[in-house]
This record gives structure tokens, sequence and C-alpha cells, in this order.
């Protein structure tokens, strides 16, 4: 009786928050569990892949500020000179990156391993939720093993201390387990225009896979999957390639987005200010509001970075609508670079309301990249003609002619680096079809011969250390070594 | 006023007298007079004398003469009086009785309060200092802890900023955790509090008790690791009845010595200058001719300090007559802070009430309400946060007042001045952000005492304490405290109310007999105390007017920063003890508590923890008898174990949180995550000590000494171990690792002069020690931003790169370890540790190594205090031996990209081969990639050795008897605390800063000893006054 009453008196649970005890029992905790899933995806666009996947590449490089320093984890990035030493890197962004990644496994793992165990008496809601988390677990897995290649392999809620780390496993076994889940979700997965707009859709998983056997070079594998989406009926290109990104507020996840990262304006926390990233500085409050329009335009100092090179300015033929779509020019009076006059990304500078917090989406999938994608996988097959009639798609939209003749894979991969430049897609492109090492050594070269091309103010230059790292894999991140016994 | 007084006694005795000859008038008996004096023959008035058997009473007079009317001439009268043996005499048909009583032996006996009780000072077997307000009453400060500077053995007190009323750390026996608090448990009148004791009034206080061993503290179990201190409020001294009023005002100012050295303008333009030249760069216009300068300097740290008040009040009765002990005390203390629109008020009183109801019952009532009202300006933290820091960092060049004299509003100098910050006015920041918080607490105490036979005593007690808190901060938009803010900003205000009860209840039964020599004293009880604290944030910002900073008025509700809270635990234990002696020299104590506590795992919800101690008087044994010079000498020995259950409310729990939301479209879809993972098995941190002590007393105890040694190991400590964020989490809260504790303290006290000219002195000295024994399996190191803890290695080391100089020429550079690409003439030279012939910073086998440590050698005090006649004078100080601080501002203030303003050092720096400076900072030229390993990486450069010893306080009195008849004695007194300090430190004006990492990730305890340039310890001048009537 006595006891009965102590452990009572002994046993407060937290009134603030909910404990996993009681959490994972109805369909509703589900959804916020894969409303959660989907939230780091916002970090990883905002502030880590565009690194990753862009600015370590030809594609972009960063607007030298000689006044400001400690900005090595992003240079070291673009440079190609990121410190690694026995198979682990201390950069921020490639450990950030990681971890990201491995959030969204864990939040889709937590779901999968309890989803079964709970009623849902609308069984498409519980097919739709395990379609989401098998789509955003394959994607997750699929940028760790693009970025690392072997990295541990975690399919189900880690049950304690002990078992927080996994071994690494093979790229095989990721990719093979990459391609179940997306095939699982391509099955639960409702279509878009039945699903709410902005999650996981069955031509998202798709794609998803399709890219994922681009990358494995079965094209067969891929053309299928491709032309299912090209005759869903669900997809179209938008009439102009301006139109095709999002504001911020309107035109989200429209007829071309096949998947798209959220991004809401306001004061919700769920806004994003990457354009701010990719702005030359120092800019002054008056030079900003001219891009983003906002009521309480703030100078900003520090160093630009994502600021488009002169080579991939270059790669716009003649009287393509993409390249003023995609470039813009602004004069820096504080800068200190030529006559202070840099390129920046135009395709996502949409006007929002106070500085520092705009809404655009980040495009993931296009359909203009189902398009080509299909080219590639078509004339990988010696099926020329049909894959020419897509690459002429993509190119007339942009107001070029038809593809007049020259290597169409070569045609192909210009044409991927201008539709796409600015969206991450060109590193893993460089990387899959085994061009990496000759255009980035290359590319470090002009850098190296004309500074001042690549945003050097006179009397600076690259780093000693610039482009003597250029591997086709990131390092595994220090800080996870640091803690895991088996890398 | 002593003649007043006794005209009032008469009174008071004459109502009496009234009352009991009503009722010998009732009785019709005989009456029986006389005197009761004691050994000397002094007339006791208050003497209870009892016909035995009888409810028959009366008190002695004032003259000591007393009056009772008996039945009859055949019963017996009882003499009692506190402080004197009973004594019990037959009336034998006599009218007039006069008796002398003896003084009880026992009362002259110093006792001391222990953890349930009181004890002879002598019998104690455990390591117990006990400090009396009296000693320490004139010190100028709001806080009791920093009274105890220097006074205690063993016992670390820091005051790591100079707000008024905050920052003092306590740490007894080096006591740390990695992550649960390190603060020692404080116990008011048996009931151990929730809150800090910041805001009790010291002059409530009569005596503090500090329990350091295990004997001591275990019965106090799951809270008694970090140590106890024990507090007793005021009480009435027998048969008296005193007022006192006490009295000082003050003021306060930041010494100019010590104060960081920071370029003036002149300085900072010529910097710049050069600076320009060096990189062979045009030189901005403003910095072309540095003398424009000239009488043009702005001293932004100054502009935020002032010369300030300080005051204090108490007004103290207390009486302790007849049945009724009584204590009030009145306090108002007022101090404004020595940095601008700094103010810190409190209002206090305290009443303490014992009634003794009968011979067997007592009941008693404690109550203590208190008022603080703090209003202090953004002044500490590191950069971004903190005015003071922001305010060095600011140039010099930059106006503090524009052309009309009116405070700018910030400062923000063209880009290609190399100035990336706008900089906000501090003066704005301090005078114009309102950053209040009243706080309304109650503390109180109520018993009731049975002593249904003799020897046993049944108590219970209900505690209570509650808090009441009301955070108010505005920033309105003119102004911030943030550095690279431009003004206007957006306004900001916030609200963060909360309120916490706590109560204990504890019923104890003591029961005390004695066989022949063998003495017992039986302890046993059981004890429940819950928590809750409940908590309500509300921010709100974009205000269109700053003069109305209503929450309806903000157009915008912050989501992230507007929140409730309820933080709740509950505790329920059974103690014991047993104390026993044989003939008061052979000494033994054991005690237990188990505690139940609801913030331990479901699976390990009990805990036990044990003591044994044992002390022999030596000096009470015949064979010691023949040495006349040894008055007292005492071994004593324990062994116990304690707990620390400082590891959160919920930590056991895995968490889920709903508010990470997401888009969908332009709708937001609520969303939930599993933040942590279960612990069923999370527990107490467990320290057991051991103990060995000697207590000598020499030539009649004009000499005393004390010594101990003790041995600490402290398991499980609560840690939130970083797991493979592969997991998806990034912590396990689990119970890790063992420290190693040990340590020696020396107290001594000498009465070197007595007589006329009375001097005497208390020096104490500690070495503590501590060592990392295991973490958690797998892991031998924890890495911080600044330092490392690592097994075998004391606790949280810096840990950095070993400066070796600066590379001077070519032929250096080429035969020297280089950073690769970073390294040029004239940077930063780094010692190759691990010898792979380059310089690498990050991951476990570079050039890092252990570069100081934030615990000092030993901590050191002495007191002196010289009487001579009636002037009296006491000088107080404390020290600090081979302790290192991380000069944290210098990786701002030492920027070699001139961004900020720099420590007038950065004027020495390499130039060139042919100007190679002092060897204290390096070249300017190549930028970051060059700058940034000096100023970026953890390194030597920013460690220094911050030794100290500090003046404290110097007093000065001179007392007056009775200058009328109202006043019974007056004291005046001036007196200086934080006199001067000797310190070989340059980081800054404050030796004793510890500040903490948290800012950067970092634990607090695994990061401590970073100088963050907090709000300065002001020296005080007062003069006070203390008057007993």
């Amino acid at each position: 009786m006595l006891t009965g009453c102590k452990d009572d008196f002994l046993e407060i649970v937290p009134e603030t928050s909910l404990s996993s005890a009681t959490f994972f029992t109805k369909p509703a905790d589900f959804q916020q569990a894969i409303n959660a899933a989907y939230v780091p995806l916002r970090s990883i666009v905002n502030d880590h892949a565009w690194l990753l996947g862009e600015m370590h590449s030809d594609n972009t490089y960063y607007a030298r500020n000689p006044n400001f320093g400690a900005t090595e984890q992003q240079e070291d990035i673009a440079d190609f000179a990121i410190p690694t030493a026995n198979g682990v890197t201390s950069n921020t962004h490639v450990r950030d990156q990681y971890r990201l990644d491995y959030q969204i496994i864990a939040r889709t793992n937590q779901i999968l391993a309890s989803i079964d165990e709970v009623e849902f008496s609308d069984e498409a809601l519980k097919n739709n939720i395990m379609g989401q988390a098998l789509f955003l677990r394959a994607y997750a897995y699929f940028e760790l093993v693009r970025y690392f290649g072997s990295v541990p392999l975690h399919l189900i809620p880690v049950p304690n201390r002990q078992e927080a780390a996994l071994p690494l496993a093979s790229e095989e076994e990721i990719y093979a387990q990459i391609i179940d889940d997306a095939s699982r979700a391509i099955d639960l997965l409702p279509p878009k225009s039945v699903q709410e707009p902005g999650r996981a859709t069955s031509g998202a998983a798709r794609t998803l896979l399709a890219n994922v056997y681009m990358v494995q070079k079965k094209w067969a594998e891929a053309e299928t999957l491709l032309q299912e989406v090209v005759s869903s009926g669900e997809y179209a290109l938008v009439p102009e390639y301006a139109d095709a990104f999002s504001n911020s507020t309107g035109n989200k996840n429209n007829i071309e987005s096949v998947f798209e990262v959220q991004f809401l304006e306001g004061s919700a926390g769920l806004s994003g200010n990457f354009l701010y990233s990719f702005l030359p500085r120092p800019m002054t409050a008056e030079e900003l509001v001219t891009i983003t329009g906002t009521s309480n335009p703030q100078p900003l100092s520090e160093e630009g970075n994502n600021t488009p090179t002169p080579d991939l300015i270059a790669a716009y033929e003649e009287g393509d609508e993409r390249e003023d779509a995609s470039i813009g020019y602004i004069t820096l009076s504080g800068s200190s670079w030529k006559d202070g006059v840099y390129p920046y990304i135009k395709k996502y500078a949409k006007t929002h309301a106070l500085h520092g917090n705009h809404g655009m989406n980040w495009p993931v999938y296009r359909y203009s990249e189902v398009l080509l994608f299909l080219a590639e996988a078509l004339a990988q097959q010696g099926k020329d003609a049909e894959a020419i009639t897509y690459l002429n798609m993509v190119r007339n939209r942009a107001g070029l002619p038809d593809y007049s003749g020259g290597d169409l894979l070569e045609a192909i991969y210009h044409e991927r680096r201008v539709e796409l430049a600015f969206e991450n897609k060109r590193w893993f492109d460089l990387v899959r079809t085994g061009r990496a090492m000759d255009v980035i050594t290359a590319y470090g070269e002009r850098i190296k011969a004309n500074p001042q091309d690549y945003y050097y103010p006179e009397g600076f230059g690259p780093r000693s250390h610039a482009f003597s790292n250029i591997s086709l894999y990131y390092a595994l991140p220090a800080d996870e070594a640091a803690l895991s016994p088996y890398f | 006023m002593k003649d007043y007084l006794l005209k009032k006694m008469r009174y008071l005795f004459i109502l009496h007298l009234c009352f009991f000859s009503i009722a010998s008038a009732l009785a019709q008996g005989i009456t029986v007079q006389g005197k009761v004096t004691d050994a000397k023959g002094t007339a006791l008035p208050g003497v209870t004398v009892v016909l035995k058997g009888t409810s028959i009473a009366a008190p002695t007079d004032a003259e000591g003469t007393y009056s009772i009317n008996v039945p009859d001439g055949n019963g017996t009268l009882v003499f009692s009086y506190i402080g004197f043996e009973n004594k019990e005499v037959p009336i034998n048909n006599r009218t007039t009785v006069n008796v002398q009583l003896g003084a009880n032996t026992e009362a002259l006996q110093e006792v001391v309060v222990v953890g349930y009780g009181s004890q002879l000072k002598e019998e104690v077997t455990g390591s117990v200092q006990t400090i009396s307000t009296k000693d320490i009453k004139d010190i100028p400060v709001s806080q009791v802890t920093q009274k105890l500077q220097g006074k205690l053995a063993g016992v670390q007190i820091n005051q790591a900023t100079g707000k008024p009323g905050q920052g003092m750390s306590v740490r007894i026996r080096g006591q740390l955790s990695v992550t649960g608090g390190s603060d020692p448990l404080y116990v008011v009148d048996g009931f151990p509090i929730t809150g800090g004791i910041g805001a009790i009034n010291p002059n409530e206080i009569q005596d503090i008790t500090i329990l350091k061993d295990a004997a001591s503290t275990s019965l106090y179990g799951s809270r008694a690791a970090n140590g106890v201190v024990l507090i007793t409020t005021k009480q009435g001294t027998p048969g008296q009845t005193n007022v006192s009023f006490s009295a000082y005002r003050g003021i306060q100012k930041v010494p100019e010595r010590g104060r960081i050295d920071m370029m003036e303008a002149v300085e900072f333009a010529q910097f710049k200058k050069e600076y320009y030249e060096d990189a062979g760069q045009p030189v901005p216009e403003i910095f072309q001719d540095p003398s424009i300068y000239e009488g043009k300097n702005n001293d932004w740290y100054g502009a935020l300090l002032r010369t300030a008040p300080i005051q204090s009040y108490d007004l103290s009765i207390t009486s302790n007559k007849d049945k009724l002990n009584t204590a009030l005390v009145l306090g108002i203390f007022d101090q404004e802070g020595v940095v601008i629109n700094n103010e810190y008020k409190r209002y206090s009183a305290r009443l303490n009430s014992d009634y003794k109801v009968s011979d067997k019952i007592r009941i008693g009532l404690n109550i203590a309400p208190s008022y603080v009202f703090d209003n202090t300006p953004r002044t500490d933290g590191d950069r971004g946060t903190g005015i003071l820091f922001n305010a060095l960092h600011t140039w010099p060049i930059m106006p503090i007042y524009d052309d009309n004299g009116e405070l700018t509003y910030y400062n923000n100098f063209p880009p290609e001045t190399g100035n990336i910050y706008a900089y906000p006015n501090w003066v704005r920041s301090a005078q114009e952000l309102v950053n209040e918080t009243e706080t309304i607490s109650l503390l109180s105490n109520a018993y009731i005492q049975y002593e249904p036979i003799e020897g046993l005593v049944l108590k219970s007690t209900f505690n209570v304490e509650t808090d009441n808190s009301e955070f108010f901060f505005f920033n309105p938009s003119t102004a911030t405290s943030s550095i690279n803010t431009p003004i206007p900003t957006t306004a900001v205000s916030i609200r963060d109310n909360y309120k916490s009860l706590t109560w204990l209840n504890e019923n104890l039964a003591t029961y005390t007999k004695s066989f022949g020599d063998h003495n017992f004293e039986l302890l046993g009880g059981f004890t429940n105390q819950r928590f809750r604290y409940d908590r309500t944030r509300i921010q709100a910002d974009t205000y269109a007017d700053d003069r109305l900073p209503t929450v309806q008025a903000g157009l915008n509700i912050n989501r992230g920063g507007t929140y409730s809270g309820v933080e709740e635990w509950s505790l329920t234990s059974l103690l014991s003890r047993l104390t026993y002696n044989y003939k008061g020299k052979y000494l033994f104590s054991a005690a237990v508590r188990s505690d139940g506590s609801s913030r331990f795992g479901e699976e390990n919800r009990w805990g036990v923890f044990p003591s044994a101690s044992v002390g022999w008087i030596m000096s009470d044994e015949d064979f010691l008898q023949d040495i006349p010079q040894l008055s007292f000498a005492k071994v004593r020995a324990s062994y116990g174990v304690t707990g620390n259950n400082n590891i959160g409310n919920y930590t056991q729990y895995a968490l889920v949180n709903n508010t990470v939301n997401a888009a969908f479209g332009s709708t937001v879809a609520p969303g939930a995550v599993v933040t942590s993972l279960a612990n069923n098995n999370l527990g107490w941190e467990t320290t057991k000590q051991f103990d060995v002590g000697l207590d000598l007393g020499l030539f009649n105890d004009r000499i005393q000494f004390i010594y101990d040694f003790y041995k600490k190991t402290t398991t499980n400590l609560l840690y939130s171990v970083q797991v493979p964020q592969e997991s998806g989490f990034s912590n396990f809260n689990d119970n890790i690792g063992e420290i190693d504790f040990w340590g020696h303290e020396f107290a001594l006290t000498t009465r070197n002069m007595v007589g006329k000219f009375n001097w005497t002195t208390n020096a104490n000295i500690s070495f503590n020690r501590n060592k990392v024994v295991a973490l958690a399996e797998g892991i031998d190191r924890v890495y911080g931003t600044f330092h490392i803890t690592q097994v075998g290695q004391p606790f949280g080391q810096f840990y950095g790169l070993v400066k070796e100089g600066f590379y001077m020429n070519e032929e250096d550079l080429n035969n020297s370890p280089q950073v690769p690409g970073r390294s040029t003439v004239g940077s930063i030279k780094f010692k190759d540790i691990n010898g792979d012939g380059i310089i690498t910073y990050g991951g476990d086998n570079d050039d890092r190594t252990i570069i100081g440590s934030p615990f000092p050698d030993f901590i050191y005090g002495i007191t002196n205090n010289f009487q001579y006649g009636k002037f009296d004078l006491s000088i107080v100080g404390s020290g600090s031996y081979d302790n290192q601080l991380l000069v944290r501002h210098l990786y701002s203030t030492a920027n070699l990209d001139g961004v900020f303003n720099m420590v007038e050092g950065v004027k020495y720096r390499f130039r060139s081969e042919e100007n190679p400076g002092a060897g204290m900072f390096g070249t300017t030229v190549g930028g970051g990639n060059v700058t940034g390993i000096e100023r970026d990486w953890m390194s030597s450069h920013f460690i220094e050795d911050a030794s100290y010893f500090t003046i404290k306080n110097i007093t000065l009195g001179y007392t007056f008897d009775e200058i009328t008849k109202f006043i019974k004695s007056a004291r005046l007194y001036a007196s200086i605390q934080q006199a001067y300090i000797f310190t070989n430190y340059e980081g800054g004006p404050n030796p004793e800063t510890s500040g903490n990492g948290a800012g950067n990730g970092d634990g607090g305890n695994l990061s401590q000893g970073i100088d963050l340039s907090n709000y300065p310890v002001p020296r005080t001048y007062t003069l006070g006054v203390n008057v007993n009537f």
C-alpha cells in the first residue's frame, strides 16, 4: 500500500512533451511523423547541397571578399581542397549533409517500423504514408551513396546507444535497398493529380528510380520508367523557362514540377534564405533591394557563394532564353574586383516581403530533366531519333532550334548543364558520365591562370592548395568517424 | 537604554505577578520568596520556578527575585534556565529559598549544526566548517557567498561576473559533474531549497556550516555529492532582547588597472594604414593621416561604466525569553551597477518564532518574504550578445556622440575601409534596452516537536519555498545589443514569467540515551519533497511605436520564442543515523539515506547512500596529559556514498518534439519527431568519498589546526553521450565514466596577540586535484571547442596548438613545419607535436596537445583581525595559484585583418624581417588564409596564467559604548571591498572569472576557464554603522 502510493508520487511524466511510449499509436501520429521526415530537406537544399553539388563543379565559384576570413569551409569545397586524412574530413558542410540525410532515414525508419502495428481505417492513407517514407529513405540513401560511396545502412530505428553505429555497407547493398524502396514507393504512392501538392508522388518515385538506373547505366530500365512518367499525362513543360521556378508565394508545384522542396515565406519558421547565400558581397541595402524587393533590406557582408563562372556563362548558346532567365548582373559599389559587376543566379531571385525570409521552392526533379534523362537513355541504346525528339522539346522551349548534329550524348550533356544549371546536378552528372577528373582539372588550371576572371580582386588568387584534392567521393565526416567504431 | 528596558521588564513582571497573585489568592497556600543567582552571585532574571509535579510556576524578575504561592511547605521547587543546569530544591516549610544555579557545562561547549541535528563541535567525526556571520557582517556585498571568499578550506568561491546579485560559483572539494550541476545543496533551517541563496539577505543568517565529507553529507543522499551548505537563520540569545540597526553606504568603481588595453583612435588608424601599405594596397582615405584622430578617441568600454552608489539598511530585533524565542530581520539593499542603467534592489523580511507550548511540546514558524528588482543591461556574453564584449571590438574612430552631442545610433563605415559589421551605439543599448526581473519569494518553515519521554524527540516539519518571477525585456527600434544590426532594428519584447513551488514534509524521531559511559543518539525519519515550476514566455516583435511595448502592439508573435513549460520532480526518502561515543572520546557514527526520485528511470528508482565515520579524541587520553602544550587533539576518518541527482527532470524519457513542421504548397503541416532515446536505467551520479582528518589545539587553543585529506571517486556521471548521427540522434543520456578527486586542506587559526591588543589570523590552503579514469566505453576523449577531457588527464583541459613564435624569414619558414598552403614569413609558428613535418589542426592525431588547465594548483585565503581597545581592523584575502584562462576576446581583438578594434599589443606585430615586432602577433599580409591560423585555431596564443591574490576586504572600525541611555553600543567602520588584485593576468580585469564554452555547443563543466570579458567586479568604498539598542 505504502509502496504503491510512493510509486505514484515518484511517477512524473512530462506535461509539455509527448513521449515515444504514447506516440505512434494512431494514424494522425504517423501523418505528423511523415511531415517531419520532409523537414531536413529544407536545410539540405538551403544550406549545403548547392555547395556539394554545384559550387563543387565548374558551374559556380565563390566571389572572394578579401576583407573577410573564416570562409574555408565553403572555399575548400569550391577549390577541391577539402582537407582529408585517413578517409575522413572535418568539412562541416560535408558533415551536415551526411547528418541531415540520416535524419530523414531515422524518421522514415521509425514510421516504417511501427506503422504496421497500428490500425488504419483508411488503407489508402496508410499506403500513402508508407510510400512517402520509402521515397524519402530512398532519396536520402541515393544522396549518400553518390556523395560518399559506402555508408552505414540503417533500416530500423536505433534501439540503444550500443547499436547507434553500423558498419559501412557496400555500394551494391545500398543501391539494392534504394531500388527496393523506390520500387515499393512507386506502387504505394498516388499520382500527382491526386496527391497533396508538394508530397512525393508515384511520378517522383519513378523519376528517382530512373535516376538511380541512369547512374547504374541500366538504360532500358530507366527508359521504361521515364516513358511511364511521360505517358502519365501528369506533367508538361511550362511555356517559358523562367516560369518553371516557383515564386516566393506562388507558382509552386506547377505542371513541370516532379518534386520540389517546399518553403513557406513568413514567420512559421519554414522559409528559406538561399538566395542571399548566392549573392556577391559586400552589398549595400540599396543594391540588395533591387533584387529582393523587401521592405527592410539590410547590407550583406562576409563572402558570396555560388556565383556563376565565366565557363558556364559561355556555355549558353546564342539566343538561349535560359541565359537571361538564369543569370543576372549586379554592380557592387563596395567591391574591389574589377568594375564590381558580378553575375548572380537569377532563376531563384524572386521578390519577397522581408529580408532573409523567402518561400521559393527548390526544384529537385523537373519534367525537363525527365525528358533529358529519357533522351540520354535512348541515345545510350542507339535510339537516336527518339532521343532527339525529347532533346528538342527542351531546346525549343528555350527558344533554340532543333539539335543540329554532332555527338548526341555530348549535346545532351551540354543541354543538361544549361537547362539544369544551379539545380545541384552538375557534379553528379560529371561523375556519372566519367568526366569529372578531366573537366575539373582543366577548370582548376583556368582559375589558377586567370584568378581575376574568377572574381579574385587584383592582388589575390586561389590558395596554394586549391585543386589539390580532386576526388569522385567526399570523405566521410570526421565528427562521425570519431564516434563510430567502423570508420 | 538599559534602564528603559529594565523599566519595561519590570512592567511585564508586574503583569505576570498580578496573574500569579490572582492564582495564589485562589489557592490560598503559603508564599515562598527568594533570589536566584549564578555562581558569581549575579542575579538571574527570567528563571522559571515551578512547583514540581504541578503547573504552579513563577519567573524571577530583573533583580533575580521570585515569589511563588504553593499549597503547602512540603513540595519541591524546580529552577530552570537556559544555559544552566536545572536545580531541584525541597521547600522544607521555608518561606525564603535562595538558589545558586550552576552553568550547564555542555552549553559552554561549542555546538555546531550538522545535517538533521546539532553536535558538540569536538565530537564531530566528519569534515565540517562553520562560519558565524558576525565575523563577516561588514563586507558590503549583496550575497552571502561573496562574504565567504577566502574563509573556507577546500571551498573554491569565484565571482565570475560583477553583476549585482549574480555570478557566484561555489565548488566544494573541486567536485565536478560533466553535465549535472556542481553547486552544493543549500539547506536553510533544515530545508533543502531549490533556488539559490543569492536572494537571501545575508543579515538574516546566523551561521553557515559547510559539510564536506560523505559522513557529514550522506543524510542528504542523492543531492549531497557536491557538498552541503547549512544555513541557520537568526535566533534570539537566551534571556536577552536585542535590537540592532546596521547600515552602510558606499560607492563602487571599476579600477583603471586591469582594464584591457585597446588601441586608441590614432593607433587604430595607424594600424589600418600600415595594413594596407604592407599588403601593397591603396590606403583608404580615412586612414591616410592617423593624426586627424588626435583627441578624438572613443573609449566605448569606458563609456559604459560609471561610479555607482551602494547602500544597505537592516533592522534586527531578537528576543528569547520565557517560552517565546523570536527574531525579526528587516532589510533593504540597493546597489546600482557600475555599468550604466544597472540596478539591483532587495527588500526582505524574516520572522522566526519558536514557542514552547509545554515542557513536551514546541512549535515554530519561520517566514521570510523577499522582493528583488533587477535591471541589468545585456553586459555579458561573447561576441554578438554581450555589450561589454562588443564595446571592446568597436572601432575607436567611430563616434559615440554626433556633432550635436547626441548619442549616435550606429556606425558603419564603407566596405572599402575593411569594415564588415555595423556597430550599434552600446551606450544606447545599455540605456534603452529594458532587461528587468522582479522576483517575489517566500521561504517558510513550520514545525511541531513533541518529547513524549525523556530523550525521545519527535519532530514534524512542513516547509514551503515559492518564487514568482516576472522578466520583461524590450529592445526598442533605436538600440540593440548585437553587433552587425543596423538601426532602426526590429523592436522585440519578451515577457518570461515563472512561478515555482517546493514543499517538503519531514518526520523525524531522535532518541538520545546514555548507559554509563556509552552515549547513543539514534535518528530515524521519512521525508517527501515535491517541486513544480511553471513558465510562460511570450515574444513579440515589429512594433510601430517604441513607447508601447505591449504584446498586442507587436505586429508579429515570434512562435519560436513563445512557449510554456513545466518542470516537476518529487523525492521520497528514508533516513537514519546512529551516533555513539564511549566516554566522549571514542566516537562513531553511521548513517544511511534512501532516495526515491521521479528523475530516475523506472528500473532504477531508488538509491541508497550509506556512510560511517570514527573519531578519537586523543587529548583526553591519560598518556597525552603530560604534554601541556597540547590542549586538544582528535583524529577522524570517514567513508560514504553520496549522489548527484541534477540530471534534469525528464531525461529518462524518449521525448517527441511536435514542432518540427513542414510546408506543403502554402499550408503548414504539423510534424513530430522522436528526439531522444529512452533510458529506463538512468540514475544519479555516485560519489564515494574517503576522508581522514586531524584537529589540533595547541597552547590552550591559541593555535588551532585542522588538516583533511580526501579521496573521492565519482562514477555513473550523467552524460549526454554523443552517438553517431547516422542513428538519427545526436546524444544518448547515460550514466558513464569515472573521475577521481583528491586533495589536502589545511586550516590554521592563531591568536597571535591577546590582551588590549588582539591579533588573530585565520589561514587556509587547499590542494584539489582530479583525474578522468574512464569515459563511456569506446570513448577515451571528448573534444570541446577549446578543451579536451581525456582519460588519464584532469577534466576539461585547454587543448590546442603550441605557439612557438613566428616564421622570422624564408629560411626559418623553409626549415620548419608549416601549415600547408597557409604559412608565410611572419605568420604564427606552431610546434609539430605529432612529428609528421606539417602542422595540422583537427582530428585525433593532429598537432594539438594540452596547453593549460582551468584548475589551480592550490587556492588559499587569509584573514587577519586586529583589535586595539575600541579599534578593530580586518583584512581578508583570497587567492588562486597556477590556473589558466582562455582570453576569449583575443579571437577577435587580435584579428589581424583589422575587422575589429584590437588590443594595443597588435601594434607590435610582425611586419617584416627587419621589423619583426615583439613576438606577440604575426603578419597581416595574406588575409584570412594566413591570419586565420593565428586567429581561428585554438593555441597557447590565447592562454594566460590567471594566478591571483586579491585583498577582498579591509575594514577599520571603532566602537562606542553607551552613547546615550538608548544606545548600548555603536560601531562606525569604513571598508574597501575588492581592494587590490595582485596578478600578472592581462586578459581582463577579473582573474576570478570562469565562463564556460556553453555558447560554443560545449558542455558547461567540460569547458571552464574562459574569460568572456564579463561585467567587471568593482572596488567598493563604504562607510557603515552598527548600533545596538
